[in-house]
């Protein structure tokens, strides 16, 4: 990987002592786009404000093309950082309109210029013809286009966007994401974007960084999160796993679905959880009962089923959409992946796991 | 932080009111029945004298303390329905614009009498209750009484000039210029008001501030009620550097005014309005005006204190209040020479 | 942050179908009482003889008119530049003890303006204690003048800067940081975001405190007579004092009525901001480090504090510990202190009560109606309080004796005279409650006065001590009204201090003024452990 173009060292920042961000580092090459993940409250928001320059990390650097931002003695304030920013609910200026808005940030920019700019941002976005409106005069997502917009005129190295969608209606925000993801690569713009949707970080990160409690846990590409998750955490929060117990023997696991045979990094004896997906599990009514259906959810191309073990244990699994089984009914259930599957060892809590585990740097 | 500057608060607020508690609310016995008195004199003059009535007859005194002007100005407003049976009054101009309106009930003459004619109203609606003497106050360190004029018109001269303070607005010193118009004429008065107006005067709003302005030498004279300077002597101590001059040439720069007192019409305890009424012109109480509020007794027997030069030795202005009553010519005048706006 | 339009503030009349109509009933209830003086001035006035309309038409009418409103003017212009900056150090930035500044700076506002004048005539006159103090070190040949206009000007703005002071503060601490922060990232200093964005979001908090600040010098009567600066309100009080002269009287407060229709539309014009900005999960963002600058904004606060606050106490202090030296006894205050928490209490919770509902209309049905209700009760804003008291003592007297000098008539007093100070409060915390958390309140099947009852109402409370407090600050000084319209036998601590100062009884004067000083925080501290400053900072 080339020298990245934005760097955090080991953040920590607390608020009235309780750690918010704590030993996070993570990078950002040129043009790519960064998606940071987690449940709400896990750290990101402030993560971005750091790299923003609204507040001061108590420890920890960070560089921008090989510049220091913050760093012993170095607090580059967040005007002159050159990082444009999209905000959760967009803050635009409400005494300003939309051509105003945007226009904020062309500083010393000649008027043609200025004009030539908030235009060409405007057909960007694709808000011709808008630029006399208030801000309270758009829609949500006319309004997330002219954030978008304002932060892009400045032409900045960086873009940060905090949770851009959370306020529009689903259709609007699966459109928009493929929009603003189009820009982007469009512009070839470095971005970090945080969610805590996982499918949306799924679809608009060349990387994805999963947070939780102010730490890093995983930083890689979506297909590597999705398939070898590091821990419980991310695999419950990035793949809906669920999970089957079983212990570790010489060949694989022992579950109650049989022998899983792959490597194991616990020795053997050692109790663990399977993390299993919808799709790894399978239905029959031909072999001998081991679990019964108990729920089903119509998702339209297929059905996702929920069946519980004989242990009490509750799988899903998905099944062709004209597959219909009443609850109740005895079901032989199997192991149906063909792929390896993660486990991580019982006892332990998940925030254990995670001390014990390295942060997991995947170069892409 | 906060919580330590509640906590302090709160004890202060304790302090205060645990201090208050033993507070006595001296009650009187209940048939000798109230008397409402409208009083644009102080509280802190007149409250005492009040509370010696009480005592000696047993009438409690519900007393609404406020200036004359506008006391005078809720009883017009008022009229019949006012709940008041008394008004006392810091000038005769407010009793006078109340007895205009019909409000006050004559005096009989038993409470008229000891009262000299020239200190009481002619219809007898209001008979005045104390006196104060016209008088310029001096700085000390800047003046001896032997370089004051003999009369108010050397005042005029130029050599006076930015040392002078007065207070237009106030009503006893109108009262002074109305009395002039009458002894002087108004030409003189006018040219008299002309000449100090040309030697700008400090305008002050009342006679405390004229007194504490020759006090700190900010003005070297000013012409003011006498008791005044008896109230900062009392609290800044005898050094204080301003004394009384006394005009005492029978002129209106030697006047005496009066604080005077009248009963309403409609007034709901009519004999205990004459009882208070007695009682502020008995010894007892001229007593009280003479040696607490260092002011002129109008009834003989009682000698002003505090080295006041005797009523009859001064050869005051011998004019009738009533005459003093003529303000709007004042007013008028005032206004045309510019020193009222 | 969420912008919302105007038109979401606003329930159409014929959607709103009786949701908030009903409460046209108390509003104009209220708005017929704030018109009592009206109607008494226009009786008067109406009986003036014909020689009042030369004196109207006199050159020197109009020159004294222009000197009130210059006068007004300067000191709405100063209050603002003055009360800006400190609203901003004392809720964004990193002041040292800035809570406690917080606290102290509308202290000011309780100090008697005659009280506040006097003692600053006897400290700055030519010949008085700081000039004579300083005169060993500083020989000026020529110490400038406290007297007129210039003195009139700094008084008055030390005085009345608390207004612009709360209302902005109020929505500083309340407003979304977000819009500061995305300006910071598209590269303006901390400085250029000040003027770029929030002060332009200020506006409606600029205009609303203004107004009031404005309103106050017009019909202030202690300050400019004691620092000699004849304005028309002066001229309206020598009416009465010479002449007893109650129509011309009327007939000039009627002018100052007018003034105040001019500058009401003065300031609807200049308020147009049509949008509120509601932080609706307010983060809480690290205050603006001053850096070098703290050390000159700690001296900026400590000036104001010094001057406003503690040269005013010093100086009762001063004629305190003079008088109880050589003798001067005190007495008891438990009455007067216990008359003037109760008539404030009381005062407060009634002004604020009245002043809901059309606050309400104000900001939900904003039409023609509401807003000319709104209008209207400021009417008699400018006009001096002897005037709205001697309105009373008229309508009292004559028309309800039952009622005249009791208790409930001086609170209508109060309500009367200080209504406008706390519909500028609520109308600004109205506007931040979003109209959708009232209708999701009504979905869960709650009736409207449910609704205001459990949501509303909770929502405002910051705005509903701010206005009270405010209501109780002032009200602990009126004096026209206490004095005319009180009880019998009601001493309050201002009528105290009224009654000692103008005889020249310092000391005794001193020590309520310093109680009712001492009050006064203690409302203050009430009012300020309200949400609003939940949101500030936390170093």
């Amino acid at each position: 990987m080339s020298h990245p173009l934005l760097e955090c060292r080991h953040l920590y920042k607390s608020y009235q002592g309780k750690p918010v961000v704590a030993d996070l580092s993570l990078n950002l090459a040129a043009g790519e786009i960064l998606a940071v993940v987690g449940p709400s409250g896990c750290g990101k928001t402030t993560t971005l404000r750091l790299i923003a320059g609204f507040e001061r990390p108590e420890r920890g650097e960070i560089h921008m093309g090989g510049k220091p931002l913050v760093a012993a003695g170095v607090f580059i304030p967040p005007e002159k950082r050159g990082i444009g920013m999209v905000f959760q609910d967009y803050a635009l200026f409400p005494h300003l309109n939309v051509y105003e808005n945007i226009a904020f940030g062309l500083k010393g920019w000649s008027k043609t210029q200025v004009q030539r700019r908030v235009n060409e941002l405007l057909a960007l976005v694709g808000l011709q013809g808008m630029a006399r409106r208030f801000p309270h005069q758009l829609s949500g997502g006319e309004q997330q286009r002219v954030a978008l917009a304002r932060a892009l005129a400045p032409q900045p190295q960086v873009l940060l966007l905090d949770e851009p969608f959370s306020n529009l209606d689903a259709d609007l925000r699966l459109k928009l994401r493929e929009e603003v993801r189009t820009v982007l690569k469009g512009l070839n713009l470095a971005a970090l974007f945080v969610t805590h949707d996982q499918e949306e970080a799924l679809f608009m990160g060349d990387r994805l960084a999963v947070m939780n409690q102010g730490r890093v846990h995983q930083i890689g590409t979506p297909e590597a999160i999705f398939a070898r998750p590091v821990n419980r955490f991310v695999a419950e929060f990035m793949g809906n796993a669920y999970f089957l117990p079983g212990h570790v023997t010489r060949q694989g696991i022992q579950t109650e679905l049989g022998l899983v045979r792959q490597e194991v990094p616990y020795p053997p004896g050692s109790r663990v959880d399977v993390a299993v997906r919808a799709d790894d599990i399978g239905l029959d009514l031909q072999g001998p009962p081991n679990g019964k259906v108990v729920g089903r959810v119509f998702k339209g191309l297929l059905n996702l089923y929920q069946v519980e073990l004989r242990s009490g244990c509750v799988l899903p699994s998905l099944q062709p959409h004209d597959y219909f089984l009443p609850p109740g009914q005895p079901v032989h259930v199997y192991l149906s992946a063909q792929h390896e599957l993660a486990c991580f060892a019982t006892e332990s809590d998940t925030s254990e796991v995670v001390v014990a585990l390295p942060v997991m740097q995947e170069e892409t | 932080m906060i919580r330590l500057f509640q906590r302090l608060l709160f004890t202060l607020m304790t302090i205060t009111l645990a201090g208050c508690s033993a507070l006595s609310t001296a009650q009187s016995t209940p048939n000798a029945g109230h008397v409402v008195v409208y009083s644009g004199r102080s509280e802190n003059l007149v409250a005492p004298v009040f509370a010696q009535f009480t005592q000696a007859t047993g009438v409690r005194v519900e007393v609404r303390y406020g200036s004359t002007a506008e006391l005078a100005a809720t009883l017009l407003e008022e009229g019949r329905s006012s709940p008041a049976d008394i008004f006392y009054a810091q000038d005769p101009g407010g009793l006078g614009a109340v007895t205009a309106a019909g409000l006050l009930a004559p005096l009989p003459d038993d409470l008229l009498s000891p009262v000299a004619p020239h200190f009481r109203a002619e219809d007898g609606t209001w008979v005045g209750v104390s006196g104060r003497a016209r008088v310029v106050v001096y700085n000390t360190k800047r003046l001896r009484p032997e370089d004051l004029p003999q009369d108010l018109r050397g005042f005029t001269d130029p050599r006076w000039r930015g040392k002078i303070g007065w207070a237009p607005t106030n009503a006893s010193f109108q009262a002074m210029v109305t009395a002039m118009r009458k002894m002087w004429g108004e030409d003189e008065t006018r040219a008299w008001l002309l000449g100090i107006q040309a030697n700008q005067p400090v305008v002050f709003e009342g006679n405390a501030p004229i007194v504490a302005a020759v006090g700190n030498g900010e003005i070297e004279i000013g012409f003011v009620n006498h008791y005044y300077l008896y109230r900062f002597l009392r609290e800044q101590g005898e050094t204080f550097p301003a004394r009384n001059y006394f005009m005492n040439n029978g002129g209106p720069d030697s006047l005496i005014l009066v604080s005077g007192i009248g009963r309403l019409t409609s007034g709901k305890n009519p004999e205990n309005a004459l009882k208070l009424i007695r009682f502020l012109l008995s010894p007892v109480a001229q007593q009280y005006f003479a040696s607490q509020t260092y002011e002129y007794p109008v009834i003989a027997g009682v000698n002003p204190e505090r080295g006041l030069p005797p009523l009859d030795s001064l050869t005051s202005a011998v004019i009738n209040l009533e005459q003093l009553a003529d303000l709007q010519g004042t007013l008028d005048l005032l206004h045309a020479t510019g020193i009222l706006p | 942050m969420t912008i919302i339009a105007a038109k979401d503030l606003v329930i159409p009349l014929a959607r709103a179908g009786g949701r908030a109509n009903w409460l046209y009933l108390p509003a104009l209830l209220v708005a017929a009482v704030m018109g009592l003086p009206l109607l008494y001035l226009g009786v008067r006035a109406l009986s003036a003889g014909p020689a009042i309309w030369t004196w109207l038409g006199r050159v020197q009418t109009l020159h004294l008119l222009l000197r009130s409103l210059g006068l007004a003017l300067a000191v709405t212009f100063s209050a603002i530049m003055l009360a800006v900056p400190l609203a901003w150090l004392v809720t964004r930035s990193d002041l040292m003890g800035r809570r406690f500044w917080a606290m102290v700076l509308p202290l000011p506002l309780v100090i008697p303006s005659y009280v506040g004048a006097y003692l600053y005539v006897s400290l700055l006159s030519p010949h008085g204690v700081i000039p004579s103090l300083l005169s060993t070190w500083l020989p000026l040949a020529k110490w400038p003048s406290i007297y007129g206009f210039g003195g009139a000007w700094w008084v008055l703005t030390l005085m009345t800067y608390p207004y612009v002071y709360m209302s902005v503060r109020a929505v500083l601490s309340m407003s979304d940081r977000a819009l500061e922060e995305a300006a910071r990232s598209l590269g303006y200093s901390p400085w250029a975001v000040f003027w770029r964005v929030t002060l332009p979001l200020l506006r409606p908090a600029l205009t609303s405190g203004g107004l009031l600040v404005a309103l106050y010098v017009l019909r202030d009567f202690g300050a400019v007579s004691m620092l000699r600066y004849t304005t028309f309100t002066r001229a309206i009080y020598l009416h009465y004092q010479s002449s007893f002269d109650r129509s011309t009287a009327a007939l000039l407060a009627l002018v100052l009525v007018l003034v105040t229709v001019i500058l009401l539309a003065v300031q609807q014009r200049l308020d147009r901001l049509k949008v509120a900005v509601v932080a609706h999960t307010p983060r809480p963002s690290p205050p603006v480090r001053l850096g070098k600058w703290q050390v000159p904004a700690l001296v900026l606060v400590l000036i104001v504090v010094g001057l406003a606050l503690a040269v005013p106490v010093g100086g009762l202090i001063y004629w305190l510990v003079r008088g109880v030296r050589v003798g001067e006894t005190l007495g008891s205050l438990a009455v007067p202190l216990l008359n003037s928490a109760l008539a404030a209490g009381l005062a407060a919770l009634v002004t604020v009560v009245a002043a809901l509902p059309l606050a309400i209309l104000a900001v939900r049905q904003a039409g023609r109606l509401s807003r000319a209700l709104v209008g209207w009760s400021h009417l008699g804003f400018a006009v001096p309080g002897v005037v709205i008291a001697l309105a009373l003592v008229f309508f009292g007297a004559n028309f309800t004796p039952a009622l005249y000098q009791t208790l409930t008539l001086l609170i209508v007093a109060y309500m009367i005279l200080f209504l406008p100070q706390a519909l500028g409060v609520l109308q600004a915390a109205l506007r931040l409650v979003r109209r959708n958390l009232e209708e999701a309140a009504a979905s869960l099947g709650h009736s409207p006065g449910q609704v205001f009852w459990r949501v509303t109402l909770p929502l405002i409370t910051p705005g509903l001590t701010s206005a009270a407090g405010l209501v109780c600050l002032t009200t602990l000084k009126e004096l026209p009204a206490t004095l005319l319209l009180a009880p019998p036998g009601f001493p309050t601590l201002a009528t105290r201090v009224w009654g000692a100062v103008s005889e020249a009884f310092f000391a005794r004067a001193a020590w309520p003024a310093l109680i009712l000083v001492g009050l006064s925080s203690l409302s203050m501290l009430w009012f300020h452990h309200n949400p609003y400053t939940r949101n500030e900072p936390t170093s």
